[in-house]
């Protein structure tokens, strides 16, 4: 293979990730601010928000390097395909991209010939009931409900849910080191959703 | 409903083997799914003495449906929510409350829930038909040629039928005629223009000779192929390109390759591990058995017509028992990989396609490639193998179509 970048490596998607992620999983569902004793200091979870809603929108603009920008280089884009999600080591997942692999996904995008998204999809993304508290080390988790209008060829489509993300600092900036979608209707039939949730 | 459409739920999805599900979802006596069989719901049980039934899943008193559950364990007997009527998992009807209200003739075995009578299981795969003759000669018979070629995706997958374990769905409507995305499954001809967003995608970050690229140029002239297996199955073979080296190597790199890759060689040594990713890797075998089991590398794809024109296109990824952990990731991170890939662009064509057909003033599409070209050899088993480009795979298929939907066969329901 060309281009073995060390950005380009995937060896920190590993068991011991993964074995977070359950373990995030299972704190977005249960946890929160009303649990958790360590709320998040005001700046950083302003900071956190305008991350979130700058992803959504930046989702929504199809401006989708930029949107990459608000991922971390170790990131996790995770969609699972249960309800409530299981470990994707056992399970198929609807989609589960490291940071190669969600590049691999806009460059896709980017050939103008993903017939898939032929005419554009639009969507739009309303995110609501957001909650932060404090996570391992610096990390801040967020949890919201989320309701995305997605527009293809004159039909309205409305995919709905909850997102749980893991938000971390790097070099002073922000950016998502895991967002796990979580549609409600996971494990039934899912229309083309070839755009980023 | 169209004519054709309730026509075909009689003779197609009636009256030939049907796909169902795979023994591993139903591993534990008294566990079930709930599945379709064209439009009828049923539930396919395994009983407690390990045998599997095929149920209608509609109360005999009211026609309700009795169990609400996609899939269950522990469950010997199915309860109507409405009037509380009681099934075994055999269909036995066991328990009818208050029964006295029904007279002194009453025989409660006029109600047990109706069986598909005829269920029959391939090496893991369950099928099963209304059809009299075709439920007495058996699946086999049917199956034909195709068998073995199931039997080389086993082999593909450690050859232990037994040790192939269905590992989640992806579940897709289509807003297309279930045919529509039955033509596409041995269709040798669309890679390299209706993929065209992956392949330009691989290129450009991986370079060349990776996933699919055979498929670009004259795949005429590669060594691989597509056959008619007889009864409407058809065979797309890609393995000649594939895996003339390494298929592991072609593949886009899934998340986590590189450690699950050091893992394992550290685990087995670098020989076997070898193995296993090759095992992890697609089976490169396109194999349609008619009317709604496809196998796509090592997903099981599940055809079910809900309307005339929209569809349910579930994906059934599979894990293999007794092998390392990092190889069942390793097959799970490739099987995500066609379905955000590839398989989006050609369901907008399978879309377009049925949009196509709508326009009444127009009654034919054209399957003719290779038709005229005499490039097709039929084998001692009547086998016909044709290039890789051929439609053969439509002719055939609809062929049997045609010859089912003209049958005057026998169903029946148990």
């Amino acid at each position: 293979m060309n281009n073995k970048s060390s950005a380009q490596d995937s060896y920190y998607v590993n068991d011991a990730l993964y074995d977070r992620l359950m373990i995030l999983h299972e704190q977005w569902q249960l946890d929160g601010p009303v649990h958790s004793t360590a709320l998040v200091n005001m700046a950083d979870r302003q900071a956190c928000e305008s991350l979130i809603f700058a992803e959504a929108r930046l989702a929504d603009d199809l401006r989708l390097e930029e949107w990459l920008d608000c991922y971390s280089d170790e990131c996790i884009y995770w969609i699972p395909s249960s309800y409530p999600a299981s470990d994707p080591r056992e399970e198929i997942t609807l989609e589960f991209h490291d940071r190669r692999r969600l590049e691999d996904r806009v460059a896709r995008i980017r050939t103008g010939v993903a017939y898939s998204m032929v005419p554009a999809i639009r969507t739009r993304h309303v995110l609501g009931n957001v909650e932060y508290w404090q996570g391992e080390d610096d990390e801040v988790c967020a949890r919201a409900s989320f309701i995305i209008d997605a527009l293809f060829d004159g039909k309205h489509r409305i995919l709905s849910g909850w997102v749980g993300y893991s938000l971390v600092k790097k070099a002073d900036v922000w950016k998502v080191a895991v967002k796990q979608i979580n549609l409600i209707d996971a494990d039934c039939l899912q229309e083309n959703n070839t755009f980023f949730l | 409903m169209s004519r054709f459409f309730l026509k075909e739920q009689k003779k197609i999805f009636g009256e030939t083997w049907v796909y169902l599900a795979h023994a591993s979802e139903i591993a534990e006596p008294n566990s079930f799914v709930a599945r379709k069989m064209g439009l009828r719901s049923v539930i396919v049980t395994r009983d407690k003495e390990s045998k599997v039934h095929v149920l209608l899943n509609r109360c005999t008193h009211r026609g309700a449906t009795v169990c609400r559950e996609k899939k269950g364990a522990d469950t010997p007997f199915f309860t109507c929510p409405y009037h509380g009527w009681t099934f075994k998992n055999t269909g036995q009807c066991a328990a009818v409350p208050h029964a006295d209200a029904y007279g002194e003739d009453f025989d409660k075995s006029h109600f047990d829930l109706k069986k598909v009578p005829y269920v029959s299981e391939y090496r893991g795969f369950i099928f099963a038909t209304l059809n009299v003759e075709k439920g007495k000669k058996g699946i086999n018979e049917h199956l034909k040629s195709s068998a073995n070629r199931i039997d080389e995706w086993i082999e593909h997958n450690g050859g232990n039928h037994k040790a192939i374990r269905i590992s989640g769905v992806q579940q897709f409507t289509v807003h297309a005629n279930w045919k529509c995305l039955y033509d596409n499954a041995g269709d040798g001809y669309h890679p390299e223009f209706s993929h065209q967003s992956l392949l330009q995608m691989t290129q450009q970050r991986y370079g060349a000779g990776m996933d699919l690229d055979y498929f670009s140029g004259g795949i005429d002239s590669t060594p691989m192929y597509s056959q008619n297996l007889g009864n409407g199955h058809t065979f797309l073979d890609q393995r000649p390109c594939m895996y003339e080296a390494s298929a592991f190597d072609r593949q886009r790199p899934q998340p986590g390759r590189e450690s699950l890759v050091e893992q394992l060689t550290a685990e087995v040594g670098e020989q076997k591990a070898r193995e296993y990713f090759e095992m992890s890797t697609g089976a490169g075998m396109n194999l349609n058995i008619f009317p709604n089991l496809l196998f796509i590398g090592n997903q099981l794809q599940v055809i079910t017509p809900l309307s005339v024109g929209l569809s349910d296109m579930s994906w059934y990824s599979t894990v293999i028992d007794n092998v390392p952990a990092a190889v069942n990731t390793l097959r799970l991170r490739t099987q995500e990989d066609f379905t955000a890939f590839g398989e989006p662009d050609d369901t907008a064509s399978f879309e377009a396609c049925f949009k196509g057909m709508q326009e009444r003033e127009i009654d034919w599409i054209d399957m003719s490639r290779h038709l005229h070209t005499n490039v097709d050899k039929t084998d001692e088993n009547g086998v016909l193998t044709s290039l890789i480009s051929s439609d053969i795979h439509m002719r055939s298929y609809f062929a049997e179509w045609k010859k089912l939907m003209q049958s005057n066969d026998e169903s029946s329901l148990g």
